[in-house]
Formats: structure tokens, sequence, C-alpha cells
């Protein structure tokens, strides 16, 4: 085995009450539980947060938007199961979630996406509902509370740097001068 | 609170405060050193949150004692010598290899747990609202390094081999984690923070059990203590030279 990574995952995360969950980046682990808490750590520790999805990697199925136009053929009937269905609007978008459809394969749910949530989608992304993990309510509280009440600061909102400034302005100022 | 209550509280919460900075130091030594990318991220937080902590409990400190929260701090951290901290040696030594750290880092934030879920309940309100805005991060730290502690545990010989000799190294630390305080008899009086041996009890009934569920096996031999909150190892002299070395070039104090 040449590749030594952890599986990834993939992670999308909930930025406001209400709002779809939206694709933020993909973590390395081992397991499906210290998946989610790395995704606390790299992604839900400054903004605010209030929900995290994630699925190993393999199990979201990707479809541009041209591939999406080839119709899916209606097969014998399978055994269908549900899909969450992601897109991406735009191309500096990013894939978030739309809705759920039942579908019996990946082509079928991004077909079924495309009828149900409009063309403008540029970028499918289809995964079975059962291989979603979520952030349970009970783990909001010591996943998501501490992150509240500390903004994201910029080197610039500490004092140190305007007094580096200060120093250099003056050298500057005095390697002008001579 | 008359004075000789408030002198004891001020050296309780000095020792929370000693514990979260010095233990938070040493968990930054991983930064840019842990095994994987998301882990180095994940112990640079709890390092940040654990000075975050010390913080918390070094105004406090100065609150009892009519200091300035804003300047007390820095002359606690940079100021005092070695003999005037008033951390437990547990979290003294330097960071060893991820099973160390890890089982370090466990046996404290549960010990943690317990007993800042006692202090949230303090007859002392102020000291009762640090220990509570604390607990939720503890309790994350606590799950994050509960999930290690199992899947190093239980994961390969080698995994199983270095977590086993770190529990044989740190165990001799434990019972200073778990001993009572010398200022604590009043406090506990006072409904101002638990007796220690309750804390200890609750927690041997969660961390025993953790730990031999993780397969490990608990040292047999019992070692002497050697090193107590007032008796600290030559690791932490090192430490704080290196720590207080910037602040020591200028005598007066610099101002961040």
């Amino acid at each position: 085995m040449t590749d030594s990574q952890l599986p990834r995952y993939e992670i999308f995360i909930v930025e406001r009450p209400g709002r779809p969950p939206t694709y933020a980046g993909s973590v390395h682990a081992s397991d499906d539980e210290l998946a989610m808490l790395n995704a606390r750590d790299v992604f839900a520790r400054r903004p605010d947060c209030h929900g995290l999805w994630a699925f190993r990697a393999e199990t979201i199925s990707s479809r541009t938007a041209d591939e999406a136009l080839s119709a899916f053929e209606e097969t014998e009937p399978a055994p269908r199961e549900r899909y969450l269905v992601f897109g991406k609007l735009g191309h500096k978008g990013v894939p978030t979630f739309l809705g759920a459809v039942e579908a019996s394969d990946p082509d079928e749910a991004v077909g079924r996406g495309r009828s149900l949530y409009g063309q403008d989608v540029v970028l499918w992304w289809v995964a079975p509902e059962r291989c979603r993990l979520a952030t349970a309510a009970e783990d909001a509280g010591p996943m998501f509370e501490p992150a509240k009440g500390k903004p994201f600061r910029d080197q610039a909102f500490y004092p140190v740097e305007t007094l580096m400034r200060q120093l250099r302005r003056a050298r500057t100022h005095k390697q002008e001068r001579s | 609170m008359n004075e000789e209550m408030r002198r004891a509280a001020a050296a309780y919460v000095l020792s929370l405060g000693d514990d979260e900075m010095i233990l938070s130091h040493r968990d930054s030594e991983w930064t840019g050193h842990a095994p994987i990318l998301e882990e180095d991220i994940a112990f640079a937080n709890i390092a940040l949150d654990e000075m975050g902590h010390a913080l918390l409990w070094y105004r406090l400190h100065a609150e009892l004692l009519g200091k300035d929260p804003e300047v007390h701090p820095d002359r606690l951290v940079y100021q005092r010598k070695p003999a005037d901290f008033r951390n437990t040696p547990l979290v003294e030594g330097p960071k060893g290899d991820w099973a160390r750290s890890i089982l370090r880092q466990f046996l404290f934030d549960s010990a943690e747990l317990v007993r800042l879920a006692e202090l949230s309940q303090s007859a002392h309100a102020p000291l009762a609202a640090v220990a509570r805005k604390i607990l939720t991060e503890e309790r994350y730290h606590d799950r994050h390094t509960r999930a290690w502690v199992r899947r190093l545990g239980l994961g390969t010989d080698e995994s199983r081999r270095r977590m086993q000799q770190a529990l044989e190294e740190l165990w001799p630390f434990v019972p200073d984690l778990m001993a009572r305080r010398p200022e604590e008899s009043p406090l506990v009086a006072a409904g101002i923070c638990p007796p220690a041996d309750v804390v200890q009890k609750s927690w041997e009934a969660d961390v025993i059990p953790t730990l031999q569920a993780a397969g490990l096996r608990f040292p047999t031999e019992s070692v002497p203590a050697r090193f107590d909150r007032f008796h600290h190892t030559t690791d932490l002299d090192e430490l704080l030279a290196e720590l207080q070395s910037v602040a020591r070039l200028e005598s007066s104090e610099a101002v961040w």
C-alpha cells in the first residue's frame, strides 16, 4: 500500500440556524468519531457553527452539469433509498445542501435533483443519507459553545504589530534623513 | 469573605491557574509536530484553550488579592521563580511521545471535569462563573483525549506498548493531582471548593474502568511521591527558563 493517508471525510457546516449545510473542506481520520472531532477542530473553532455533517469521501458521487444532462435511464424497478443532493451554484460557490430525493443509484439521484432544484447548478454531489454523520443535538454544547464569543482576530488587532510598525517607520525616517 | 478566606481562595485558584498554564505550554510543543495535520490543529487548540483557562484563574487571583487583573497574570507567568509555582508536577514534563501526551491530557482533563463540575456550584459566585465557562471546553477536550486513549490502547502492539509505558511513568504523579491542598479546609467548610477525596472518588470511578477497557494494566508497585505542588521537578526550571527568557532581557515591563 503506497497511500498511508487515513480515510478522507468531506465536511459540511451549518453556519446559521436554519441555513443549509455548505461544504467546508475535508479531514482525514481513522474512523467516524474522530472525523467529527477533527472536523470540529479544523472548521468550527472560530466562525459560528451550529451543526456538522460528514461523509466518507467515497460515498459522495460527483457529476458536472454536462454529465447530469444525460438523462438517467429508467431501468428495472430497483430498491430505492434516500439520497442527499448538493449543488454548487456558480463556479465560485461551494456545494450546498439542496434537499433529499428517493433514487436507486447516484445517477438517478442527480437526475431527480436536477429536475427539482433547477438548472443553475454547475456541479452536483449526491450521497446516500445512511452514509451521513451528523452532530447530535446533545453534542452541540461541547462541540460549538466554546467558539461563541471568540471572534477571529487578524494579527493587526494586537498592538504588538503597531509597535513594530512604529519602530520600522522610525528607522526608515532616520535613514531618509541621513 | 474575610481576609484569611480570601488568601486561602487565592492560593487554591493559583494552583488551578498554574496547572493550566504549564500544561498549555507543554501541549504547545506539539504545534507543527503532531502525527497528523488534523491532530496538530486539535492539540494547538487544546493548548490555547488551557492558556485561556489559566488567564481566567489568574484574573480571579488578582481580584481576590486586590491586584490589577490586566497586569497581574503576566507578572505571575513571567516574574515568579519555579519554587513559587503551585502546579502539580504531572504537567511539568516535556511532551514525550504521542501516547504520553494523550494519556497525561486524559488524566488531567478527566480530573478537571470532576473538579469543575463541583466548583461550578461554589459558594463564591465569581469562582463558580469561571468554572462554568471552562467546563464547556473541558468537556470537549475530554471527549477528544478519551477517544484517543481507546484507540491507542486497543490499537497496534506498538501503540499499546507506548500507552502502557506512559501509564507506568505518569502514574506516580497522580497522587499529587488528587491530593488535598493545604489551604483547603476553610474553603471546603465554606462551600467554596469540594473536598479532595470527593473529587478523587468520582475521578477513580471514571478513569480506572476507562483505562482498563483500553487494555491497560495498572502499575502494581506503589511509588512514593517525590514531588508535589511545593517541590517541583527540574523540568519546570527548564520550562520557565525558556518561557521567561525574553521577559528577563528587559528589566522594565513590556506592554503587549
